[in-house]
């Protein structure tokens, strides 16, 4: 027999006592689950929705346009740098993106892990109209433009291959199964792309090798879209590496987007756990409550333990033991009843998200109401620990 | 072992002010059984409190032993109470979710001394209640309750053990068998401080003190053939 048997004796005579108790941790600590939840949630929906804007990284040819003037006389612009990009270079950029998201995310998989995708732009005549040809390499294209939707057909799946936008397929009356002339490479068009809204509307795909060879510029590309798959990856440290290592090419980080909307979500969650912790401040002060009544009722008792050789220490014991029964019950029950609330409420706080359960928070939740339930015993137990024993008694 | 030397307890202050005690000097042999008289109110029971500690003075000393002990702090009066002084109360004070085993264990794991289970089953035989052990306060009598206070207040081997009004609650026989099991403790060497009503009861213990408005008003020695 020990000291916290009897405790849990105690506990279990008093029940409603001290399910009381509990229920003020109880509420603190659903209301926090409950937003953390919903939080989560939110953010893994945003992170979903962020992944749709693309790249995170764009790389073109380090042009820079001289003005040239005399006097006041502006002479027009004189163009220095290459317009394109050596494909030799690519291995040297994938090196640096690489090893800043393995660095971030401490990844050991030497594998690819961000997916770039080259373009080569060309401007040529399709029926004598002139258009953009896009040079791509379809797989890596794919994943970056997630957002496509091939219409009617299929996706570029041989040299020959060219994928038309909906404009393009509109305006120049191009079906599935139709040969383009690219610079007197023909083509056949396997797919027509729905309308995304951009400029990739008015363009043709097809693949990067056949335009290379098409346009003679084999080894070059104009641009490279590079993203990576984390939402914390550093993009804008890989840009300054790409700008510093590599010569000729200027990469720009394209996260202000992202960023800004993060931002807003990051300020909800703060918001809501603002409100959270109000809750759990209340909740502590009903504990707090709750135990000094627990105290006031159980004078007699811990006059009695003091009378037969209970140290002060030994009383405040006794009631950490019991915060901690009412701690845990707490945490139990709060991070069921905070899941259960983020089920009720979290799609309509964010329209139309899946809410799932987080296990992660349940410790969390159940160190919270832990150290709610032990911080709000402290006082009432070292008041209970110093009554003078004759007084207790007295008092009854 | 004990002596009390001219104990004052006020209560209150101004118009409020009680004196519960007023210089009460006492001594207490090894072995002593003493029964304390007087009206309600007279400041028995406050006496019996500042004996052991569970009350403070506002004047004079106690000294146990050869030490004083009204001037300790809380840590060592609970060492006094861990293994000297031990009380009984008219209200039995048993703790009502505990059994009479766990009633009377209390005090062997407060001191920490490992909850020795036979050592508590000897002394509730001990005290009468061999069969008794494992039903909770609620199922036993009054005698009985008091029987496993008595116990509990055994089973740290105290050389004093102060009780107050031990058979107040009780009727006579009942009383009387109580009293039997102080006696028999006193005549184990255990010194007792009773405070009683009954004049029967106070009759068996060898000295009788009566207080009267916090003073002692009589010292009488018994020499009744026990």
């Amino acid at each position: 027999m020990k000291l916290y048997q009897i405790v849990a004796k105690d506990v279990m005579r008093r029940k409603r006592r001290v399910l009381y108790a509990a229920l003020g941790v109880v509420i603190g600590t659903m209301t926090v689950v409950g937003i953390l939840t919903m939080a989560f949630a939110g953010q893994a929906r945003i992170y979903k929705q962020l992944e749709q804007y693309g790249p995170n990284l764009t790389v073109i040819p380090a042009i820079n346009n001289l003005d040239m003037k005399l006097g006041n006389l502006s002479m027009g612009t004189l163009t220095v740098g290459d317009n394109y990009i050596p494909q030799s270079q690519v291995p040297a950029i994938r090196q640096i993106a690489d090893s800043n998201i393995r660095e971030v995310m401490k990844i050991d998989d030497q594998g690819d892990i961000a997916t770039i995708a080259p373009q080569l732009y060309e401007n040529t005549k399709v029926n004598g109209v002139s258009v953009v040809v896009v040079g791509v390499d379809p797989e890596p294209e794919r994943l970056v433009k997630s957002w496509w939707n091939v219409g009617k057909g299929n996706y570029i799946d041989g040299p020959d291959d060219v994928l038309v936008g909906s404009m393009t397929a509109e305006l120049l009356k191009l079906n599935v199964g139709d040969t383009v002339m690219l610079n007197n490479s023909p083509l056949k068009i396997a797919g027509i792309l729905d309308e995304t809204g951009s400029s990739d509307d008015y363009q043709i795909f097809a693949p990067l090798a056949s335009v290379q060879k098409a346009f003679d510029k084999d080894g070059m590309v104009s641009s490279l879209d590079i993203r990576a798959l984390c939402n914390s990856c550093p993009v804008e440290t890989i840009a300054d590496s790409i700008n510093k290592n590599v010569p000729g090419v200027r990469a720009v980080a394209v996260k202000q987007i992202a960023k800004s909307e993060m931002g807003l979500v990051d300020k909800m969650s703060n918001l809501m756990l603002a409100l959270g912790g109000i809750t759990l401040a209340v909740g502590l002060f009903g504990v707090v409550n709750t135990m000094m009544s627990s105290v006031h009722e159980r004078i007699k008792d811990i006059g009695i333990m003091r009378a037969v050789g209970a140290s002060r220490n030994q009383i405040i014991k006794v009631f950490i033991y019991e915060a901690l029964v009412i701690g845990v019950l707490g945490g139990i029950v709060g991070y069921l009843l905070g899941t259960a609330l983020a089920y009720a409420i979290g799609p309509l706080v964010f329209e139309g998200t899946t809410i799932s359960f987080v296990p992660q928070y349940f410790p969390l939740a159940l160190g919270v109401s832990i150290v709610v339930a032990v911080a709000a015993t402290i006082y009432p137990a070292i008041r209970a620990s110093q009554i003078r024993v004759a007084d207790s008694f007295r008092s009854v | 072992m004990l002596e009390i030397n001219n104990v004052t307890k006020i209560y209150g202050e101004g118009t409020a002010r009680v004196v519960a005690l007023d210089r009460v000097s006492l001594k207490v042999e090894d072995g002593d059984f003493i029964a304390i008289m007087g009206p309600s109110g007279s400041g028995k029971s406050t006496f019996l409190n500042i004996i052991g500690g569970l009350d403070r003075l506002t004047s004079g000393e106690v000294m146990l032993d050869g030490h004083r002990i009204d001037n300790l702090g809380e840590n060592e009066l609970v060492d006094i109470r861990r293994g000297k002084i031990a009380y009984v109360f008219q209200q039995y004070h048993l703790l009502p979710s505990l059994t009479a085993m766990e009633n009377v264990l209390l005090p062997l794991i407060f001191c920490g001394n490992g909850a020795d289970e036979q050592k508590v089953k000897t002394i509730l035989a001990r005290v009468g209640l061999g069969k008794r052990a494992e039903h909770k306060p609620s199922q036993l009598s009054g005698g009985e309750q008091q029987r496993v206070a008595i116990a509990r207040a055994l089973v740290s081997g105290p050389s004093l053990i102060l009780a107050d009004e031990p058979t107040g609650n009780m009727d006579q026989k009942t009383g009387n068998e109580i009293l039997e099991l102080f006696k028999e403790l006193n005549k184990e060497g255990r010194s007792i401080l009773m405070v009683t009503h009954s004049a029967d009861i106070a009759k068996q213990a060898k000295h009788i003190i009566t207080l009267q408005d916090g003073q002692i008003i009589s010292k009488a020695a018994l020499q009744l053939v026990r």
